[in-house]
């Protein structure tokens, strides 16, 4: 375990460990510029501007392939440092075009960053720059600017070594070099835009994201990604228009520095145009359009509780059902079950799986065919309240024959991983009332025969909870920003059953505070 | 705060207090008749007053030399204004060489608090506060400028050319 000193701090790192690495064990609170450094992919020493000053060496070193040893002491504050990273700087800069203003990067580029740490120098190049193909279609998901681009490597080093799937080069030589594919071949592996995350610059761009917000304007919050039960842990950007983006967040143990390109478009089933706003009651049949209530969700709620009272009055609680999804935390399946199984007094409890063929399917790097975030979740609350010997065939067979009447189904919150969708409301419409919760709105939901009240949801980014994945990793979230603001959480769905008082759990958001000074936010009628 | 006020001849009793009054409208009347040049008021709307090239009116968003917005949506000032009254919505133009432009450019005038932060943010000399300063409108949808008024009204005649020129830049090499 050598020793070394950075910056008059000691750390003690492992052998074999570079200068670099030791720059990260401090939790990077000494500044070190670097751009072809990342810590998951392999050691290329292009960009040269991690110099160090080591004691004892007349030369600066780069510290990302630099071993540390015993007794080294490293500076990267001195002058001598700082003029080599300020001029090594202009030539990264030499070819880069004035882009700021339309970047997308702009706002989280490493060049700006730098720029301001290290450089504001006059530029003393003479000669014109070198103009590259620009806005190049790489991929379905990715835009690449060549100018843009400081020849890093990082993109190219992941899909070598991370997807394993070769698309990305360097092509050509000298300052004519550029990054791109084989004769313009997609590059369209399942983690590309993970070549948009790790790119220092703004060469490479998501289509998705591009142009439609500057990162400035953007907040941030931790949560997971529920696109799959990987779980893994993201960044949301979001604003008071909603969410525009996921960035993968480093969990060692969950998803390393990736995630997959499926994960990316998680945000879009949170956004209000995806969402159910109100409660819907409406009465099925032929009258399913003449005769439709919309009511605030609590009221939707209360309608649901009427419905099982009703049934239990009949002495007959056993007609209600309960038909659950992976997609909600493990403390809304706690509260929704146990109110069944104690209040309601129904032990009809379902588990929907929504694509068995694929389920247990894993494409060797993050995505599991698992498409619920919290499946492990529900099968710990299930099988600790003994329903979990409840087959979907009792449920299919409870219904053809009539014993059971009154159905809650905790519905997908993404419809787009429940292919079945159909096939199972169909299914449902045996029943006689559907209490349907679910944060997404469905035409197919709204056709159906029977009478069914949709109550909204809250999605992930809205609430407290855990969610277990796939290897039985418990993860909390907080809530990051409220989109539906009447939404109710399951456990609050629960109570209302139950009759209980409900507690509301408030989202607390960075723009919810702003939104109290009416000033920037509301000007009265005209 | 508290004023003392003194009781004095004029304000005492009737007569001088009319007379001193008169006396300033009677001056200032026989000075405007002989000097017009100096005289403070105008017959608005007839005559206007001629404010200095620095007044900052309305906004005027500038072209490009082929008729195009110059705007590059880089949302500088929107980020910059205080009042938080320009929206932009920003897309993908087919020219690679602009790459970014706006679909939709709106300054709802009304927050807008004249304060010029968003033609000093502007790199591109996309948006000037020009010299208009009248603003009527029978109701508040007018008073949301868009593209269409910010660059094309009728008053700037087919729009102000911005002085930052894209294919100047380009032959430059910058």
């Amino acid at each position: 375990m050598p020793k070394c000193t950075i910056n008059g701090q000691e750390v003690e790192v492992k052998a074999g460990a570079t200068i670099m690495d030791a720059f990260y064990q401090l939790g990077m609170k000494e500044k070190i510029a670097h751009y072809c450094y990342h810590p998951s992919l392999s050691i290329a020493g292009v960009c040269r501007l991690c110099m160090v000053e080591i004691e004892g060496n007349p030369r600066l070193q780069i510290a990302c392939n630099t071993v540390v040893t015993e007794g080294m002491k490293v500076d990267n504050n001195s002058a001598k440092v700082n003029e080599a990273v300020k001029w090594g700087m202009d030539f990264h800069l030499i070819n880069h075009p004035l882009d700021c203003p339309i970047c997308d990067q702009a706002g989280e580029c490493g060049l700006q960053d730098q720029y301001m740490a290290y450089g504001k120098y006059e530029p003393e190049m003479a000669e014109r720059k070198v103009k590259k193909r620009k806005v190049v279609d790489l991929g379905p998901r990715v835009v690449l600017d060549s100018e843009r681009c400081v020849l890093c490597s990082r993109c190219v080093r992941f899909t070598e070594e991370v997807t394993k799937t070769n698309e990305l080069g360097i092509f050509n030589r000298g300052d004519r070099s550029e990054i791109g594919t084989f004769e313009d071949r997609p590059l369209d592996n399942h983690y590309s835009v993970n070549t948009v995350d790790i790119c220092p610059v703004g060469a490479l761009t998501s289509k998705d994201f591009r142009f439609r917000q500057r990162v400035w304007l953007l907040k941030n919050a931790e949560s997971i990604c529920t696109g799959c039960s990987t779980g893994c842990n993201v960044n949301v950007f979001f604003n008071k228009e909603g969410v525009f983006r996921l960035k993968p967040l480093y969990n060692e143990k969950v998803n390393g520095y990736w995630m997959c390109d499926t994960g990316r478009d998680t945000y879009k089933p949170i956004n209000r145009d995806a969402r159910l706003l109100d409660a819907r009651l409406s009465f099925g049949g032929d009258k399913a359009q003449a005769k439709v209530e919309y009511m605030i969700p609590l009221m939707g709620a209360k309608k649901a509780a009427e419905w099982v009272r009703e049934a239990k009055a009949a002495n007959n609680a056993k007609s209600v059902a309960l038909v659950l999804t992976g997609q909600y935390s493990s403390e809304e399946y706690e509260s929704i079950v146990s109110t069944f199984k104690a209040d309601v007094g129904t032990d009809q409890i379902f588990h929907w799986v929504n694509n068995p063929e694929s389920f247990e399917s894993f494409d060797g790097l993050l995505f599991r065919g698992d498409r619920n975030p919290n499946t492990k979740g529900l099968l710990q609350t299930l099988q600790k309240h003994g329903v979990m010997d409840n087959t979907w065939k009792d449920l299919v067979a409870g219904l053809e024959s009539g014993t059971i009447q009154t159905l809650v189904v905790a519905g997908p919150l993404d419809f787009s991983v429940f292919p079945d969708l159909q096939e199972k409301l169909a299914l449902f419409a045996k029943a006689k009332r559907l209490v349907w919760l679910s944060s997404g709105k469905s035409e197919l939901v709204d056709a159906s025969s029977i009478t069914t009240v949709q109550i909204p949801m809250r999605t992930h980014v809205e609430k407290h909870g855990t969610y277990v994945n796939h290897s039985g990793i418990a993860q909390s979230v907080k809530p990051a920003l409220s989109v539906v603001a009447k939404a109710m959480t399951l456990s609050e769905v629960a109570d209302v059953i139950a009759g209980r008082n409900v507690k509301r759990e408030e989202a607390s958001s960075p723009i919810g505070k702003r939104a109290q000074n009416e000033f920037t936010t509301q000007r009265g009628a005209l | 705060m508290s004023l003392v006020h003194r009781q004095r001849a004029k304000d005492k009793w009737y007569l001088p207090g009319i007379f001193s009054g008169m006396g300033l409208t009677f001056r200032k009347m026989v000075k405007n008749l002989f000097n017009r040049e100096q005289m403070p008021t105008l017959n608005y709307p007839e005559q206007k007053f001629d404010y200095s090239p620095r007044f900052k009116g309305n906004h005027v968003l500038t072209v490009k030399k082929d008729g195009s917005l110059r705007c590059t949506a880089c949302m500088l000032c929107a980020t910059n204004c205080p009042a938080e009254c320009i929206r932009i919505t920003a897309a993908e133009h087919e020219d690679p060489t602009v790459e970014k432009y706006p679909i939709a450019y709106e300054i709802d005038i009304l927050r807008c608090v004249f304060c010029g932060f968003c033609e000093e943010a502007c790199p591109v000399d996309a948006i000037r506060m020009g010299p208009e300063w009248q603003t009527p409108g029978v109701n508040g949808s007018e008073f949301v400028y868009d593209i269409r008024h910010l660059a094309f009204r009728p008053q700037l005649k087919g729009g102000i050319v911005s002085v930052v020129d894209e294919q100047e830049r380009h032959k430059a090499g910058i």
